[in-house]
């Protein structure tokens, strides 16, 4: 610290470790530079002049939008799943402009329409910090949703929606989709009726990317995380939900989707009607493979094998979450263990890695408190729990 | 960066070196914004930047058998961006006659408003700051981007800009020094108005 003692605010802005404090604080940052003018005042002057100087050149920055953001990512997986096509189709493309010039411009819209196919193969991990509820629209804008459990609702038009009672309205030129993505942390939930009636229930941690109008050929949306669609029947738009393993599609149904980043499967559950899967390869380049599922089927796929099971369930187990009450049948601790974590947004350390086996049946009531919910599993399986001074908590053999 | 993400960074890549192609969109994610911005500030042509952004990644995956591991994605990404559109707006010079030597202007826009400084400025100050920065040149202007506002180190600096490890340090020191020699000159206005803050601050809460 006394190395800092005779600085001047020139030698401040060449130090990369007050540079990192400006640009990204840690708290260890925060805490070394309190104490440092706490502990030299005189320095003050100089370190608020260097902050000063840095702080003029972090302006507003250019953001992408989130079209755009997708835009360059699937032009990325066009050119790496086709990559001549993709120069004949700018040729092409260019033809079509001067085709237009002269003739019709239907080889153009067709051209135009085949290249904004979407393919959101984007996973995205819950980065720390994100621990805020809240909806971004397609201008970038961020509304924050502050109850635990929030409804979403949008107007058939796409151009206005309700947050629990605030009405809300988005500038949209006709003839286009706009992107609104929806964040909900671990410890919420959120439903979210979309501009065509779908409804869908997301679960904690997770996020949805759908457009606020369907106007493509197909109605498309992206989830990371666990979701249960009621998609409102349209037989000429089938609905499809893209995630990073595999892409469901439907033209209207009942049925839960489960892709967590930090699980080592994905699962869809069908309620009612019939769906079609995607597994997708675990290249770019390798084929992707159709499942037709039936209702009461669920299908797990494991990420890494890229192997799939798919077995008769009793669907409500799946989709109790979204009234608030976790179901399973002889379901592992382990998992259980990761969905209450999920659900309350706390950590839960297993101390035995056999006690993760302990098959677990019954009823949860989410409701209730983690404490509560554990000592209920208390009762079934020969386990006890600690509370540390953090917060977390631990789970262990009795 | 956050260290932390730097680490994850690292471990991405390796992913993505021994063949799991999906994590590269995590890749894109984190740093799309970042390089959006930095093309940015090298050309007004916004579909240029996201193009250019776009073959950046496309090479990745075609050429993904030739990488080297490296331990800062960021600064491997930089540079290519770089690379690229400095390749891009040389073509497009040339193609209309104009000098490519002046090609890829850094222009920095730069906070005009200062209102997220506790310091309270004059009119006149401020049109100075601003005077000031506007006469920095090309480069300099690039050095304190890349230092200031997307928070990189001298080496990595040095390595985007083609300097040695004490050029960039110097070609950011002159900058800042040119700086501070205009808030110099208003040095007894500007340490006042600090201490009269300061005061203020440090008086109990009554």
């Amino acid at each position: 610290m006394n190395k800092y003692k005779n600085y001047t605010p020139e030698d401040f802005l060449a130090d990369d470790y007050f540079i990192q404090w400006l640009n990204d604080p840690s708290e260890e940052h925060e805490e070394f530079w309190k104490a440092f003018v706490e502990e030299f005042p005189e320095q003050k002057v100089n370190v608020e002049q260097a902050k000063f100087i840095v702080s003029m050149f972090q302006h507003e920055q250019e953001k992408l939008s989130l079209d755009e953001t997708y835009d360059i990512w699937n032009g990325v997986l066009r050119n790496a799943k086709r990559p001549r096509v993709r120069k004949l189709v700018r040729m092409l493309r260019y033809a079509a402009v001067l085709l237009l010039m002269f003739a019709s411009g239907a080889l153009a819209f067709y051209l135009y329409e085949n290249s904004r196919e979407l393919h959101y193969n984007l996973t995205e991990l819950n980065e720390a910090g994100s621990n805020e509820a809240k909806i971004i629209l397609s201008d970038g804008s961020e509304v924050s949703l502050e109850q635990k459990e929030s409804a979403i609702t949008y107007a058939s038009s796409g151009n206005q929606l309700i947050i629990n009672n605030d009405t809300i309205s988005q500038n949209q030129m006709d003839g286009r989709e706009y992107m609104n993505k929806v964040i909900i942390p671990y410890g919420k939930k959120t439903m979210i009726t979309l501009s065509d009636g779908t409804k869908v229930w997301l679960n904690a941690g997770s996020q949805l990317v759908y457009p606020s109008v369907f106007l493509r050929k197909k109605r498309e949306v992206m989830l990371i995380g666990e979701a249960y669609f009621d998609v409102a029947k349209n037989v000429e738009k089938p609905f499809i939900v893209r995630t990073s393993d595999m892409n469901v599609q439907v033209l209207g149904t009942r049925f839960d989707v489960s892709a967590y980043p930090e699980d080592d499967f994905v699962a869809a559950i069908l309620e009612e009607g019939s769906v079609g899967l995607e597994i997708k390869g675990n290249s770019l380049m390798t084929q992707d493979r159709q499942i037709l599922l039936t209702p009461n089927q669920k299908l797990s796929l494991n990420k890494e094998s890229r192997e799939t099971t798919v077995r008769m369930v009793d669907v409500s187990m799946y989709t109790s979450w979204k009234e608030g009450i976790l179901k399973s049948e002889s379901e592992d601790l382990n998992r259980l263990i990761k969905k209450i974590e999920r659900y309350y947004n706390i950590h839960i350390t297993l101390k035995d890695p056999l006690v993760g086996g302990y098959k677990i049946s019954g009823k949860l009531d989410l409701e209730k408190s983690p404490e509560e919910v554990l000592n209920i599993i208390k009762l079934t399986v020969p386990i006890d729990w600690a509370k540390k001074s953090n917060g977390d908590f631990i789970v262990m053999k009795k | 960066m956050p260290g932390h993400l730097k680490e994850n960074d690292q471990t991405l890549w390796s992913k993505f070196l021994h063949g799991n192609e999906q994590v590269l969109s995590l890749i894109y994610l984190r740093h799309a914004n970042a390089l959006f911005d930095y093309g940015c500030k090298m050309t007004p042509d916004r579909d240029l930047v996201k193009d250019s952004i776009q073959d950046i990644f496309c090479t990745l995956i075609k050429n993904r058998q030739n990488l080297s591991g490296t331990d800062n994605i960021r600064l491997y990404l930089f540079k290519a961006l770089k690379r690229k559109l400095v390749r891009e707006i040389q073509k497009s010079h040339r193609l209309q006659n104009v000098d490519s030597e002046s090609a890829a202007a850094f222009d920095l826009a730069f906070l005009h408003s200062f209102d997220h400084t506790e310091i309270e400025l004059n009119e006149r100050q401020k049109q100075e700051l601003v005077d000031a920065v506007e006469s920095l040149t090309d480069r300099q202007k690039e050095a304190i981007y890349l230092r200031f506002t997307r928070g990189l180190d001298y080496k990595e600096i040095s390595m985007i800009m083609n300097l040695n490890y004490q050029s960039s340090r110097a070609l950011i020191h002159r900058a800042i020094a040119k700086l501070r020699d205009i808030l110099s000159v208003k040095s007894d206005v500007f340490n006042q108005t600090l201490l009269i803050l300061l005061l203020r601050k440090s008086k109990p809460v009554v």
